[in-house]
């Protein structure tokens, strides 16, 4: 799904953040245009304005400056920058129907207000769909914010051009004056002025199911992101439906009507809500970001791969979380033990971030789509534990490799011995089988003609074919013990006791077969020990072979000298299949895993 | 005597049925893998199945598989397995289940026909036949403390044609002494070992293979 949160935006360096001078200049502007209102309302709007009345002037300037005040925090700091600017903008909007109201105020100051006001409701629901980070989401939010806005454009417009406030038989805050009238058609404005307050309700019922929609689909840590502009959401869609359903009983909005007065209460009491919410989005982040630092900070100097991973899913509250880290070598995304994943894509619900570092990628963190600019927040000390952990990760990638290419070596070694013993079966043996056959039949015949020399010859020639015979089966045995494969390790070193030199005794409690280059190093331990212990001149040998969980253990000792040999070859070989080869004395001990 | 033989070789198993042949044998069927070598024992009813150790698919047991199914399907057919393994682990694995009328022989042997043909003879009389190579190697396995030493050599050697899965009668003719001496012989070795009572002719043999293995 394109664009869906996903924020694959590279994170800059946290440093060189100088101040803005806009916002607090902006937010300046806005507190004035709030304060030049208030003065408004209670002098020259006293009916002509919400506010005009004693009680409700104090809700509105409260409202609107909760809205400009959490924006300007918002628009100091990074992450949301975007909605602050928006929140400082509707805060402005906010206080539009008051200078429209203005008795004898500028008239082009009350033309503004005028058509500044049908934009208050569309801004106020762009800034609950884009709560928390000033983002919209998806494709369906960002077309209907535009079809809000566009509205909303169409009314104000068609307002200005064509309503005349004189002729409006439904006037009240305003009738008198429109700068920007091009040819007065009372009735085209009463249509728009209707139309414009149903359009406002019918898009506050759309925005709330959808964030409805959002709260009943989302992740928990989606979802406990947009629960604080629940009830603002719905007061404010409240006030919409409201006031579209009371204007059409009382088409004439006059702010002293008690319905319309409890309406516009609901409507400064949303706003209000909204305005804290912002507020706690942005302590929100802080708070995610110091959790993020706190926990990598404590995960001390020598951090287990993975540790970060699960530090920053604790952080952020999402157990799903997974980083991939990038190598640049072989252009692969590992996880952080090393393990091969595939490069991490943006689902429904959940996004992706890219982690870059002196504009080179270091990884991939894909999280639930909630977690606000997950790779902003990260402070330095996570930046450095994620690079920390990247070649850590890439190391142990390297060895993941290095270790699988052992095993492949190990068992391409042995099935190539395997295929060798085979031929020697198939191919010398039988052909020194069929020569002696041939033999037998010649000194048959050379008996039958009484030829005493050939015979004693033929029967030499017998007795070397028995011995190469012989010496073939030991060769063959040597290169690979067929019995290993094909009855397991209890009868192999059976075996090898069989025909050891010295006595071998042995404990096996044997059951269930292991992979066979597992069973192969525990025959060559034994097999090597045998030889190693004959050398020493030991007189007696023990080996014992016991289950555990996922692995065997085995031990060779015997009583010959000291062990000079390091057992290098059987070491390789144990380590090949993953397990551990310890040297004690005369001891040979080894995990092999078998799974 | 009738006798089916099966070797996926045909280099081989074609030298075996020219030597058995030769030395008068009724070769009734060849059979180049285990399912042929059933079929044929099924219709042609032997006295005994001359079976490689190795056969397709996998080259490895199947020899050893297809002979205890002879031996548990077809009560009166013998079976001698011709292997290239000195391993006394095949051979017991063999004989365990049904340890009369049944052979485990090297490969080796096959152009010492005399050898071959004896031991065919002695499964069609119900005897049990284990290569004397792997019973020197057993009777020559090193031991701490040899519960062989205690034996005179004559036992010993009565020992190991124990072992091969000879009777008491085969054992007689072998060493040229009676077959009363023999048994004295038996019960002295099996006292000694602390094997307890000897048992039957056939059960003794896996009795005595296991005692030397462990």
């Amino acid at each position: 799904m394109p664009g869906e949160g996903c924020h694959n935006a590279p994170v800059a360096s946290v440093s060189n953040q100088r101040l803005d001078p806009i916002p607090p200049v902006a937010t300046a502007i806005a507190v004035a245009i709030g304060l030049v209102a208030l003065a408004i309302a209670r002098g020259p709007g006293r009916f002509t304005t919400y506010p005009g009345r004693s009680g409700a002037a104090a809700f509105t300037v409260v409202a609107g400056l909760s809205l400009i005040l959490a924006g300007l925090v918002c628009w100091r700091s990074r992450s949301t920058a975007r909605i602050g600017a928006l929140a400082v903008s509707a805060g402005i909007v906010w206080f539009a129907p008051i200078y429209d109201g203005w008795e004898g105020g500028p008239t082009l100051v009350r033309s503004l207000g005028l058509v500044a006001s049908p934009v208050l409701v569309p801004i106020l629901l762009h800034l609950i769909l884009a709560y928390p980070t000033g983002r919209l989401r998806s494709r369906v939010h960002r077309g209907l914010v535009v079809a809000v806005y566009g509205g909303a454009a169409i009314f104000t417009l068609g307002l200005a051009l064509f309503r005349d406030p004189f002729f409006d038989q439904y006037c009240w805050s305003n009738c008198t004056v429109n700068v920007f009238l091009l040819f007065s058609s009372p009735v085209l404005a009463r249509r728009l002025t209707d139309l414009d307050r149903w359009f406002d309700a019918a898009a506050a019922v759309v925005v709330v199911t959808s964030y409805a929609a959002r709260i009943a689909l989302g992740s928990n840590v989606e979802r406990r992101a947009l629960l604080p502009v629940a009830a603002p959401t719905v007061l404010i869609a409240t006030a919409a439906v409201w006031r579209a359903t009371t204007m059409t009983r009382l088409p004439l909005e006059d702010p002293l009507e008690p319905t319309f007065l409890r309406g516009f209460l609901v409507a400064c009491f949303g706003v209000f809500l909204l305005g804290a919410a912002l507020v706690w989005a942005v302590v929100r982040a802080w708070l995610e970001r110091r959790a993020v630092a706190r926990t990598v900070t404590s995960l001390g100097d020598a951090p287990l791969p993975g540790s970060l991973e699960s530090a920053l899913a604790m952080a952020v509250g999402d157990a799903d979380l997974r980083i991939a880290y990038w190598l640049p070598g072989p252009g692969r995304y590992v996880s952080a033990d090393g393990t091969l994943v595939d490069e991490p894509v943006a689902q429904p619900g959940r996004s992706v971030t890219a982690l870059v570092r002196d504009d080179r990628r270091v990884a991939m963190v894909s999280h639930a789509g909630g977690i606000s600019e997950l790779g902003r927040e990260m402070g330095a000390a996570v930046r450095l534990g994620l690079e920390n952990e990247r070649l850590q990760a890439e190391v142990l990638a390297h060895l993941v490799e290095l270790r699988a290419s052992r095993a492949r070596i190990v068992e391409a070694g042995d099935a190539e011995r395997r295929r060798l013993e085979r031929d020697l079966h198939d191919g010398a043996q039988q052909r020194l089988l069929a020569l002696s056959y041939d033999i037998r039949l010649a000194l048959a015949a050379a008996e039958a003609d009484r030829d005493g020399r050939a015979a004693s010859s033929l029967r030499g020639a017998i007795d070397h074919t028995q011995g190469a015979l012989a010496e073939l089966r030991e060769l063959a045995h040597g290169i690979y013990p067929a019995i290993l494969a094909e009855a397991g390790l209890g009868p192999a070193i059976a075996s090898l006791a069989d025909s050891a030199p010295i006595p071998v005794e042995i404990d096996t409690s044997l059951e269930g077969r292991c992979p066979a280059p597992a069973e192969g190093a525990a025959y060559l331990l034994v097999a090597d020990g045998i030889e190693d212990a004959a050398r020493r001149s030991a007189s007696i040998a023990s080996v014992g072979i016991a289950r555990e969980v996922g692995s065997r253990s085995v031990t060779f000792d015997d009583d010959g000298s000291q062990r000079r040999s390091e057992m290098i070859g059987v070491a390789d070989r144990v380590g090949a299949v993953g397990g551990r080869l310890l040297l004690e004395g005369t001891t040979l001990r080894a995990e092999i895993p078998c799974e | 005597m009738r006798v089916v033989v099966a070797d996926d070789v045909m280099l081989t198993r074609e030298g075996i049925v020219r030597l058995l042949t030769d030395a008068g044998i009724d070769v009734v069927a060849e059979a180049e893998d285990a399912d042929e070598l059933m079929r044929h024992v099924r219709s042609t009813n032997p006295d005994v199945a001359l079976v490689d150790i190795r056969m397709p698919p996998t080259h490895t047991d199947e020899g050893i598989v297809a002979a205890r199914t002879i031996r548990a399907e077809h009560p009166e057919t013998g079976v001698l397995v011709l292997s290239q393994y000195v391993e006394p682990s095949y051979a017991m694995r063999l004989i365990e289940d049904h340890p009369e009328r049944i052979g485990y022989l090297l490969k080796d042997r096959v152009f010492d026909i005399a050898v071959v043909v004896d031991a065919l003879r002695r499964i069609v009389d119900g005897e049990t036949v284990v290569d004397p190579t792997i019973v020197s190697r057993l009777v020559g396995r090193r031991r701490r403390e040899d519960p062989l030493a205690a034996l005179t050599d004559r036992e010993r050697e009565v020992l190991g044609l124990i072992a091969e899965g000879m009777s008491n009668r085969a054992v007689a003719a072998r060493l040229h002494i009676t077959e009363r001496t023999v048994e004295a012989h038996v019960t002295q070795v099996f006292q000694k070992l602390g094997l307890g009572e000897s048992p039957d002719q056939h059960r003794r043999v896996l009795a005595v293979l296991e005692f030397l293995r462990t």
